[in-house]
């Protein structure tokens, strides 16, 4: 696979390959919200004592996906706005699956062994780590992909990595991906790996030594390179052909969770980090754990912005709410941008990494760098120094987007396929003029599918006004007739 | 840097709307803004950014310029100091009248334009024709267009070729001042060629009675030195009679030529920083300097009398100098990789050509110039092959 583009950034702040477990909280936080689900569909009461595993609401528009109950306590629904707070909770009287055999037969009747399993990874939560790589959307359970793709690497600083989630896990990832084989007929599962040479690595590929089914991807160590969505590109699958199931490793465990143990997968593991960090590690704990304990614990008492997510493609933690949320990988905490520097164009920056080795640093070794949350510059036009294209790993020419759009030419930033942004975020981060390019282009996409949306609304009631046209001259002819 | 800061603060609401002076807004704000990095905070993903800005971007061009600004002191003495004054003040009056029609902020391209226009003047232009062809490039090469970003010329390059149309005695001929050699050159000299003016003589005449002092030593007190230039013809201007210089002599800067282009050996020492720093794009000066470089020696083949050997135009006149800073000016050469190769073999051959078979003895200002034109006509080009070939990625 030939890659171009891509960057890599060095934060302080990277997480130790440790995993601590975080104790008990007071209260679970579950957010109503993420950035993919809505679980509008509640199926508890307030004040109802639930059991670990229980399913609260479901998510009616992304195929009834659960939000599950991480702990035994009793449910609030009012306390806070868009949350389901779970409080006097306990550890124990965890459920593991049961459903009555009757129920079990039913569906294997209605869809299969394959479709057991499936609605198995539904309701025990192993379905939410599935998307689909070119969208990003949670794929239909009941469809066959062409293809899987499961990526053991994350880039992105700082997420959690891929050997912290699946260290001594192993033997569970590989019986995962046993699993995720017998849903599939002959398509292939690809397996994307750092392409260095690691313990972990070397490990891992010793153990699907025998997996036929499995081809290995090796991709090289440079941020966006573990993106789903480009890998997909990459290896030359296409769209009309089905969907493309991507998951990360823990998704392939969270399969092994539910379809060997039959339990539910609450358990997370999520990294802190970034340089507002005062201990970068991993933290394992379930969903809704509320975020104000662990900022209190990890952040420096500076000012900072709360990440959720890597530096370059989070979002911010305060819009999802109180807990973590079903889909954080990671929680970053950047400075908070609050002194105006004297002179900054004109130091020597030993200390300030830059792409266009513009700084002193540029004859240093590779460091880290304390990012804060500042633009460092002023925004200006685009003087066409091309480095956007430069490091952009899909190909496209943001200089070009950008001017197109600041002319409002929608059509032709289409044409220039500003679709293929995967949202990096790397043409922003770069930039020397301050563009906001990957805000940009994430809001021309929108505009975009609105204006398609609509088209296809005014096609859909005009062939509608037609028919009704014909049937109602039809039924006229019918009355003469007659 | 607190009481600076405070200072600012004090004065900020006179220049803010509402305030007595907030016509000017602009330059207070460009004021600030060069001592301060401004406040901003990303607002979303991503967080952190690459420390480069364009202030900065534009520092890295004037610190590759260094080399051939500080050869200019020594080769043509003090005078360039109040060229540069002129090129900044003049250009930067333009600069701001259009910040302030428009509502718009002081961009930053004219650091870069002030300081190489008299870079590319012979030694001896007045300084009011500088002011000039400052002020008529800024204005009509960049501002007119919108401003720094969307100019489709290099404004030092219309400036100059302005000067050179509307001037042609002051900017050829009998105006090539020979460089200074030895350990100081002429650093301490201010080199015109008017002849030496002396105090009103009515009044050493007075001096001299009353002081009863001899005249010979107070006129040579009193005398500005002017050192009277001691003009010859260009490398350029004497191949055209055949006469070909030393290549030796071309990269050290013995001869006659626009004050920046003398020495090729501080045009390629500021040349290859820009390079390094990716400021100036590599494909440019390679496309440029390989083309002129095959087309010359094609030509030297053919006829080495008439033509001068490849590695002699490499030196002579402004080639390097067009090479790395002019045509590399990201804004007026194309955005693709590809379009910027075609650009940099259209600009080295129709340098060659002028040079070898045109009226001009220097071709490189005109082929950037025209390199320019066709700069939007290429990309258009290529980003149609590139959207093309998008077209069916997933």
């Amino acid at each position: 696979m030939k890659f171009t583009g891509g960057y890599n950034i060095l934060p302080d702040g990277k997480p130790d390959g440790r995993v601590t477990v975080m104790p008990e909280p007071e209260a679970l936080f579950l957010p109503l919200k993420s950035a993919r689900f809505h679980f509008s569909e509640l199926c508890v009461k307030d004040g109802e004592s639930v059991n670990g595993g229980d399913t609260l609401a479901k998510d009616p528009d992304n195929f009834d996906v659960p939000l599950l109950c991480p702990r035994t306590g009793t449910v609030s629904l009012e306390e806070v706005e868009g949350h389901i707070v779970l409080r006097d909770i306990s550890c124990k009287g965890e459920s593991v699956w049961e459903a009555d055999d009757e129920e079990v037969a039913h569906i294997e009747q209605k869809v299969g062994a394959g479709g057991l399993k499936r609605f198995k990874m539904v309701s025990l939560g192993a379905w939410e780590y599935f998307s689909d790589a070119f969208s990003g959307d949670l794929p239909d359970p009941l469809s066959v992909p062409q293809a899987i793709i499961v990526s053991a690497v994350s880039l992105d600083p700082f997420v959690v990595r891929g050997d912290v989630q699946l260290k001594n896990n192993l033997s569970r990832f590989t019986r995962g991906l046993e699993h995720l084989q017998t849903l599939l007929k002959y398509q292939p599962i690809y397996l994307v790996l750092p392409a260095v040479k690691s313990d972990f690595a070397s490990k891992v590929r010793d153990m699907i030594r025998g997996y036929a089914w499995v081809s290995v991807i090796e991709v090289p160590v440079k941020y966006p390179y573990d993106n789903l969505t480009l890998i997909a590109r990459k290896l030359g699958l296409k769209r009309s052909d089905g969907p493309v199931w991507g998951l990360r490793a823990e998704g392939v465990l969270a399969v092994d969770t539910a379809l060997t143990l039959t339990k539910p997968c609450i358990e997370r593991i999520i990294s802190v980090g970034g340089p507002g960090a005062s201990h970068a590690t991993n933290l394992k704990l379930t969903v809704g754990y509320p975020t104000e304990a662990i900022i209190k614990e990890y952040c420096k008492d500076k000012p900072v912005v709360t990440i959720n997510g890597g530096m370059l493609a989070g979002s911010d933690l305060a819009d999802g709410g109180r807990g973590v949320t079903s889909e954080c990988r990671g929680i970053t905490f950047c400075m908070e941008h609050v002194d105006r520097e004297f002179l900054g164009w004109l130091r020597p920056g030993f200390d300030r990494k830059c792409y266009a080795s513009c700084f002193m640093s540029a004859i240093r070794i590779p460091f880290s760098e304390s990012y804060s949350n500042a633009v460092r510059g002023e925004d200006r036009p685009c003087v066409s120094c091309g480095f956007c294209e430069d490091v952009c790993p899909s190909g496209i020419m943001p200089y070009l987007i950008h001017k197109y759009l600041y002319a409002d030419l929608i059509e032709e930033a289409a044409s220039a396929r500003v679709d293929l942004c995967i949202q990096c975020g790397l043409c922003s981060f770069i930039c020397p003029s301050k563009i906001e390019l990957s805000k940009e282009f994430s809001d021309a996409i929108d505009l975009i599918e609105q204006e398609k949306e609509e088209e296809r609304k005014a096609a859909e009631a005009e062939a509608k006004r037609v028919a009704e046209a014909e049937a109602k001259k039809a039924s006229e002819f019918e009355i003469m007739e007659s | 840097m607190k009481f600076v800061y405070r200072i600012f603060e004090k004065v900020r609401p006179t220049f803010e709307e509402g305030g007595k002076l907030s016509l000017i807004h602009p330059l207070y704000e460009a004021i600030e803004n060069f001592f301060f990095a401004p406040a901003a905070v990303s607002i979303g993903a991503p967080y952190g950014r690459d420390p480069l800005d364009v202030k900065r971007y534009m520092t890295a061009v004037i610190i590759g310029l260094l080399p051939c600004v500080l050869a200019a002191f020594y080769f043509y003495g003090l005078r360039f100091l109040p060229m540069i004054i002129v090129s900044y003040g003049a250009g930067f009056v333009v600069e701001l009248l259009f910040a302030i029609v428009r509502k718009e902020k002081i961009a930053e391209g004219f650091l870069v334009t002030g300081l190489i226009f008299p870079l590319v003047l012979p030694p001896t232009i007045p300084l009011w024709m500088l002011a000039v062809g400052v002020m008529f490039g800024v204005c009509i090469g960049k501002e007119l267009f919108g401003g720094t970003g969307r100019n489709i010329f290099n404004p030092a390059i219309v400036g100059r070729v302005f000067l050179a149309l509307a001037y042609p005695s002051q900017m050829s001929g009998e105006v090539w001042v020979k460089p200074g050699h030895g350990i100081l050159g002429r650093v301490l000299d201010y080199v015109t060629i008017k002849t030496p003016t002396g105090p009103d003589e009515g009044v050493m005449a007075t001096v001299v009675k009353f002081f009863s002092v001899n005249a010979d030593g107070v006129r040579s007190f009193f005398t500005v030195e002017h050192i009277e230039a001691i003009t010859s013809a260009t490398p350029l201007g004497l191949a055209k009679k055949g006469e070909f210089i030393d290549v030796m002599r071309l990269a050290i800067g013995e001869v006659t030529g626009s004050i920046g282009e003398t020495s090729g050996l501080m045009v390629l020492c500021g040349g290859i920083f820009l390079l390094i720093t990716r400021v100036a794009n590599w494909r440019t000066v390679v496309s440029i300097l390989l083309s002129a470089f095959i087309m010359a020696f094609a030509l030297h083949q053919s006829n080495p009398e008439k033509f001068a050997s490849p590695t002699w135009h490499m030196f002579a006149g402004g080639l390097l100098f067009g090479a790395f800073f002019m045509a590399t000016d990201p804004v007026s050469s194309p955005n693709t990789n590809g379009g910027k190769y075609v650009y940099g073999i259209l600009i080295g051959a129709v340098a060659m050509l002028i040079r070898n078979f045109g009226a001009y003895t220097e071709g490189v200002m005109f082929s950037i110039l025209l390199g320019n034109i066709f700069a939007p006509v290429i990309d258009e080009i290529f980003f149609s092959i590139r959207i093309r070939r998008l077209k069916n990625e997933e």
